[in-house]
């Protein structure tokens, strides 16, 4: 904590002691954006492809689900909480919002606004469930370590259970509309639309972090939640909003999600928890809480995507996939440790 | 310590400390009366047998929890285990073979320890990361395939000593190992000591970094006996053995009254936390509920059971927050 709270004494430093590039690298804030062109660079030769205008709007169009739940994560990050509940919200948000707009459920066909109602079912899934975490956090002095675990594993099986009931082969809701399946899939003039979807969220939540009082509201409690208290900060309600962003955050990206695979299912994001958290704290967001931007969740999703891709390209199978991506985890996790030693003896 | 900090009503405090067994019972009872052979002898048995490796993870994750760290690689290194016996040391007698594997399991934990000591890198990220890593190295092994055992494996695996099954036995053996370790020696003392003040434990003269290590290699220890209690029931791995069973373990422990933030709790509580998620699971089939519902069931109930040990805390904490507005008005 004591760490990241020099910004002056790190600007004076230069003049004491000029640290070697490796050092000013290691330091740098966009040392994963760094790590991210040299991947690419090492791939190169191999794999030409990975360079290519294609492949790369096929990453970001890729990679703004994952971003937009791993922003939701880095709020309740900085406050020092997890919220392992994310991909559980991402699938009962799918089957509950596709159920009002296909024949299977159909909840809300004969509204006349189908897909408003769907994507409003969404919201309302991801709000709740956040709220419902924020609360038990909060009010009720839980562990959020705890309290998702237990909302993950009681919504996973939810929208198994939902999707059972309301299906005819019990698995998934096909048909979705073809104006929902567009948010995930159109484009304009070449950009596809969940990148207007993730740039807006990106920006709202940057904003919401840097520019207001709500900002330093979070970043306080996460250093230090007692002298948050202490200092007026209405501990309680902040921790519990920043619960129900993840969780906003968890729905939006499930419409992206569902609408890219044109189906409602329950076991959407199922393996992504890990990829959520650990793109974030691969940009350099602390599970500790207290520090964390939107540009490093940013930069550690890009990261991931990059390297999943790579994989992909090199045509790996599933089995080096997992060791590599392990390995880079923890690479960056390594590096992080190494900077935070550095910052100390600074 | 709670009973002096907080007077009176000891009767509440005293069903808050025992929920996990007060839950057991209500559950047995409820159970018991809705299908009439779920209170025979057999199915008790056959509870414990299914919790058995579930119980023995957990008891390792209980060291882990209890000196503030986490291990989220537990169920990569049962598959690690699992890959390893079956594709490497099939011709090797048990005897041979069983304590090559334990060790595979307790250096996987060395090597979790190894980053969270020595570059300090958070235990949440390093498990994580070798979590992939373990998994990936071994479905490369076992070429994404079902992974076969030995025959004398799975009569291991269908054995029972005195009529007691050998999972049974086994659990047994690593709990009331683990139950001495904790409550009777001085690496057990220093243990809780670490998990509740890192840093005074360090001033006392404990070597701080020489627990976590144990704590880890007892972790993957437990992980890899697990992993051989599972392999000996299922006779086959494939490749999603251990898959996302560090969930069910943090439960079982949590549920246990093991706190996530180390110094408090014990592995009898785990025991019974393992147990507990069984009965609820084993019940449910006895009386022939929804297999969808079985998630829902159990989550809540380990919702509610975290809730109430939880809710002791929240009082401590009711009364820390009042000194604070006695100092600000």
């Amino acid at each position: 904590m004591s760490t990241t709270t020099l910004p002056t004494e790190r600007a004076a430093e230069p003049a004491r002691r000029r640290p070697r590039i490796a050092e000013r690298l290691l330091m740098s804030e966009y040392l994963v954006l760094a790590l991210t062109v040299l991947y690419v660079l090492i791939l190169w030769p191999i794999v030409p492809s990975i360079a290519t205008r294609a492949t790369m709007l096929d990453v970001l169009a890729a990679m703004m689900p994952l971003l937009v739940v791993a922003i939701g994560q880095t709020f309740v990050l900085i406050v020092a909480g997890i919220d392992l509940s994310a991909p559980s919200i991402l699938a009962t948000a799918s089957v509950v919002g596709a159920s009002m707009m296909t024949d299977d459920g159909g909840f809300a066909l004969a509204s006349g606004i189908p897909i408003l109602a769907g994507i409003v079912a969404f919201v309302a899934v991801g709000l709740l469930i956040g709220l419902f975490n924020g609360l038990c956090t909060t009010r009720l002095g839980m562990p959020a370590f705890i309290v998702t675990l237990t909302t993950m594993m009681f919504f996973s099986g939810f929208a198994l259970f939902y999707t059972a009931a309301l299906t005819d082969d019990g698995s998934s809701f096909g048909d979705l509309p073809a104006s929902f399946v567009a948010i995930g899939q159109g484009t304009v003039a070449g950009v596809p639309y969940s990148l207007g979807v993730a740039a807006v969220v990106m920006g709202v939540a940057h904003l919401v972090l840097s520019r207001t009082v709500f900002g330093r509201w979070l970043y306080a409690i996460g250093r230090n939640p007692r002298a948050a208290a202490i200092s007026g900060v209405p501990v309680r309600r902040a921790v519990t909003w920043a619960f129900v962003i993840s969780g906003l955050c968890a729905a939006i990206a499930s419409v992206l999600y569902t609408g890219r695979l044109e189906t409602g299912t329950p076991v959407l994001g199922q393996r992504i928890l890990l990829d959520i958290v650990g793109s974030a704290v691969i940009g350099g967001v602390s599970l500790f809480g207290g520090t964390g931007k939107v540009t490093q969740t940013l930069y550690g999703v890009l990261f991931l995507s990059v390297v999943d891709k790579g994989l992909q390209l090199l045509g790996l199978d599933l089995a080096s996939v997992f060791a590599i991506k392990g390995l880079v985890i923890l690479l960056a996790a390594v590096l992080d440790a190494l900077r935070r030693r550095l910052i100390l003896r600074a | 310590m709670i009973a002096r900090g907080v007077p009176g009503n000891r009767t509440t405090l005293f069903l808050l400390q025992n929920t996990p067994v007060l839950l057991f019972i209500v559950l047995i009872v409820g159970f018991g009366m809705m299908s009439p052979r779920f209170l025979s002898l057999v199915n008790f048995v056959n509870i414990v047998v299914q919790a058995a490796h579930i119980g023995i993870i957990a008891i390792g994750m209980t060291f882990v929890l209890l000196v503030g760290g986490i291990d989220l690689s537990v169920g990569a290194n049962m598959y690690v285990v699992a890959a390893v016996l079956g594709l490497f040391l099939q011709d090797l007698p048990l005897s041979v073979s069983f304590p090559l594997v334990i060790a595979i399991g307790v250096s996987f934990g060395w090597v979790n320890s190894w980053f969270i000591t020595r570059l300090r890198v958070p235990a949440f990220i390093v498990t994580l990361s070798t979590l992939f890593v373990g998994r990936g190295l071994a479905l490369y092994f076992s070429g994404n395939k079902m992974v076969g055992f030995s025959p004398s494996v799975l009569s291991l695996g269908r054995a029972s000593y005195l009529g007691v099954p050998s999972a049974i036995w086994a659990f047994a053996i690593v709990f009331v190992v683990a139950w001495l370790t904790l409550s009777q020696t001085t690496f057990g003392r220093q243990v809780y000591a670490v998990g509740a003040d890192p840093e005074a434990s360090a001033k006392a003269g404990i070597d701080v970094r020489r627990i976590l290590v144990a704590v880890y290699c007892i972790a993957g220890g437990c992980a890899a006996i697990g992993g051989l209690v599972s392999l000996s029931q299922v006779a086959v791995a494939s490749s999603t053995f251990g898959f996302q069973k560090e969930f069910p373990v943090i439960a079982a422990t949590v549920l246990g009254g093991t706190s996530l933030f180390g110094g408090r709790g014990g592995v009898l509580g785990t025991v019974f936390g393992a147990v507990l998620i069984q009965t609820v699971e084993n019940g449910l089939v006895m009386t022939n509920a929804d297999p969808y519902l079985y998630p829902l069931v159990i989550s809540a109930i380990i919702f509610i059971a975290v809730l109430v040990d939880s809710s002791r805390s929240a009082i401590l904490e009711r009364l820390e927050r009042r000194q604070i507005r006695v100092e600000r008005g």
